[in-house]
């Protein structure tokens, strides 16, 4: 396992020592190694990540390194400790989920969906899915601020839906 | 995706993208909520203060939420959060009906216009039946059983009996207790002969093909202001003249399924919204591949499916008819039935494969005092299954 270290700058300036192993995480940041379009001493430019949202992807990106390491070097594990470690990272994607406004989230998925972190990408859509679950469709337009644009004959047909369906 | 795209993509967005953050970060987290947007145009609400940073979530990520939400949540009445979805805007409303398939292709009910639409190929949808005789009100809930569903259980639809001068009338609601005939929420409704031996199933949806039909079954008027009144089903009961014991014997014409759909890659045309006229001259291009057939352009004559009952078999040490009904059916009862496709006519060329004879389309049978289970299967919808079943409630004292 290499231990090199690679830079990535913000789009607002600020530059992050990251391991490549964990930048790997990144299938953009990957094909960057992979072609060697890398510059051992020059950052990797992120023009759509800031700085704050860049420090949790590679927060996330560290911690899922580290995670995957163990996989390979304990392959004799039980399953008890399997699954232990399982619920570890579990409730480390919980907590890290949870102090998370809404607003953050939305942009971690576009970083994510633009650095191309499959995993993450599913971790914030289904936190923003769970955010979703049980409400109602005002609730759900409140949450997100999204305007609603059906025309009244729309209006009237999802009305009708809606008192069948919450009945 | 390649990664040239991805880059591009994002280059487009970014000034975007860049220009909002900003707007955040100034005014601090979440605090520039939109008022609720009332059904009139709001277009001149939407400047920057109200406009929300999901507007520009793309396509693909968007899709992929709405897609584990409705995979996630595949029972009522965790369901309703699909429909809610669909509530929401334009965007997530098509992105969500194009996620949650017909009940054809997922063997789900999720919003009332797939009580109209054919159910699953294979595995049959799980419904029952609850009578309630003091009001002649009759309920159907998605589900296996009052015990074994629960508060899992789906009001799917309900159907109210009223007695008339001519025969018997039973008005299917969408509701519990809608049953004004001039409501958008009434589906339809089935009306009896004199004798209860003939019933005609009337609903709002047109006939979806062309055929010729006997003057004894063409369309009676029955106008309400908000639905048309189509005769989509013909439900005659075999009249019993030597007053033998037997089964009941029953024949359903279904007026808006040809019989093509159940041979080889056979389809049924059915409605994707609920239609009233200005929607279909519209001619909303429909996101389901299967429900695009071109009715105005071509005018095929065709049969009709017709469903006869599945003969029982005489149990000679019980001394009774048998039918197998898995399990589905546990007391003995004159109404119980199965129904499967009719084999050919004579005079008429009607080429149903063997299997298909035999595979059972609606099973109805007693449970319990006052509770039946009600099992359909594609070709027919939910709504047609639950009319044909009514049917078999109303006294008919010549057919037995």
């Amino acid at each position: 396992m290499s231990s090199n270290m690679i830079m990535l700058k913000s789009s607002d300036g600020a530059s992050f020592e990251i391991e490549e192993a964990a930048a790997r995480k990144s299938k953009i940041i990957a094909n960057m190694i992979e072609v060697e379009c890398v510059d051992e001493d020059k950052a990797i430019p992120l023009q759509n990540v800031t700085g704050n949202i860049l420090a949790l992807v590679i927060e996330y990106c560290n911690k899922h390194i580290v995670d995957d390491d163990d996989d390979v070097a304990t392959e004799e594990a039980s399953e008890e400790e399997e699954e232990a470690k399982k619920k570890k990272v579990d409730d480390w994607e919980a907590e890290f989920m949870n102090s998370m406004s809404l607003e953050t989230m939305f942009e971690l998925l576009l970083a994510a969906n633009y650095l191309n972190i499959k995993s993450l990408i599913d971790l914030v859509c289904q936190t923003i899915a769970n955010n979703i679950k049980d409400k109602t469709p005002e609730e759900v337009r409140k949450i997100f601020s999204i305007e609603n644009d059906f025309t009244p004959e729309e209006e009237e047909e999802i009305r009708k839906e809606n008192a069948w369906a919450f009945g | 995706m390649s990664l040239k795209k991805i880059v591009r993509e994002f280059r487009e967005k970014k000034s975007n993208y860049c220009y909002r953050n900003k707007a955040i970060g100034r005014r601090g987290r979440r605090s520039h909520i939109a008022p609720e947007a009332s059904s009139v145009s709001s277009s001149s609400l939407s400047n920057e203060d109200h406009q929300s940073i999901w507007v520009d979530l793309p396509p693909e990520l968007l899709l992929d939420i709405i897609h584990r939400i409705e995979s996630g949540q595949t029972t009522w009445p965790a369901r309703r959060d699909v429909v809610a979805c669909a509530s929401v805007c334009k965007s997530w409303r098509e992105m969500t009906k194009e996620v949650a398939k017909v009940p054809e292709l997922s063997g789900l009910l999720t919003f009332p216009n797939s009580l109209k639409q054919p159910g699953p190929r294979d595995a049959p949808i799980q419904c029952f039946i609850q009578r309630e005789r003091a009001t002649g009100i009759y309920r159907l809930y998605l589900g296996l059983s009052p015990a074994l569903s629960g508060d899992k259980s789906k009001l799917l639809l309900s159907a109210k009996r009223v007695r008339r001068a001519t025969g018997a009338e039973f008005v299917v609601s969408l509701l519990e207790n809608d049953f004004s005939r001039s409501s958008s929420n009434c589906i339809g409704k089935l009306r009896s002969n004199f004798l209860g031996t003939k019933f005609t199933v009337y609903g709002n949806q047109p006939p979806l093909f062309n055929r010729k039909l006997p003057p004894s079954m063409q369309v009676s008027p029955w106008v309400s202001p908000s639905s048309s009144s189509y005769n989509i089903a013909s439900i005659l009961y075999e009249l019993n003249v030597l007053r033998t014991r037997g089964p009941r014997r029953m024949q359903c014409i279904m007026n808006n399924i040809p019989v093509s759909s159940i041979q080889e890659g056979g389809k049924v045309h059915s409605p994707t919204e609920f239609i009233n006229k200005e929607n279909k001259k519209k001619k909303i291009k429909p996101l389901m591949d299967f429900c695009s057939g071109n009715l105005d352009e071509e005018s095929v004559v065709e049969e009709p499916l017709i469903l006869k009952n599945k003969s029982p078999r005489w149990h000679e040490q019980l001394q009774c008819w048998c039918l197998n009904f898995k399990g589905r059916v546990t007391v003995a009862s004159v109404k119980n039935f199965q129904l499967v496709a009719a084999a050919a006519e004579e005079g008429k060329n009607v080429n149903i494969p063997e299997e298909e004879q035999e595979r059972v389309i609606l099973q109805f049978g007693k449970i319990g005092k006052d509770i039946f289970t009600m099992d359909y299967r594609y070709p027919i919808s939910a709504f047609q299954a639950f009319a044909i079943c009514l049917s078999s409630f109303d006294t008919k004292p010549v057919c037995e």
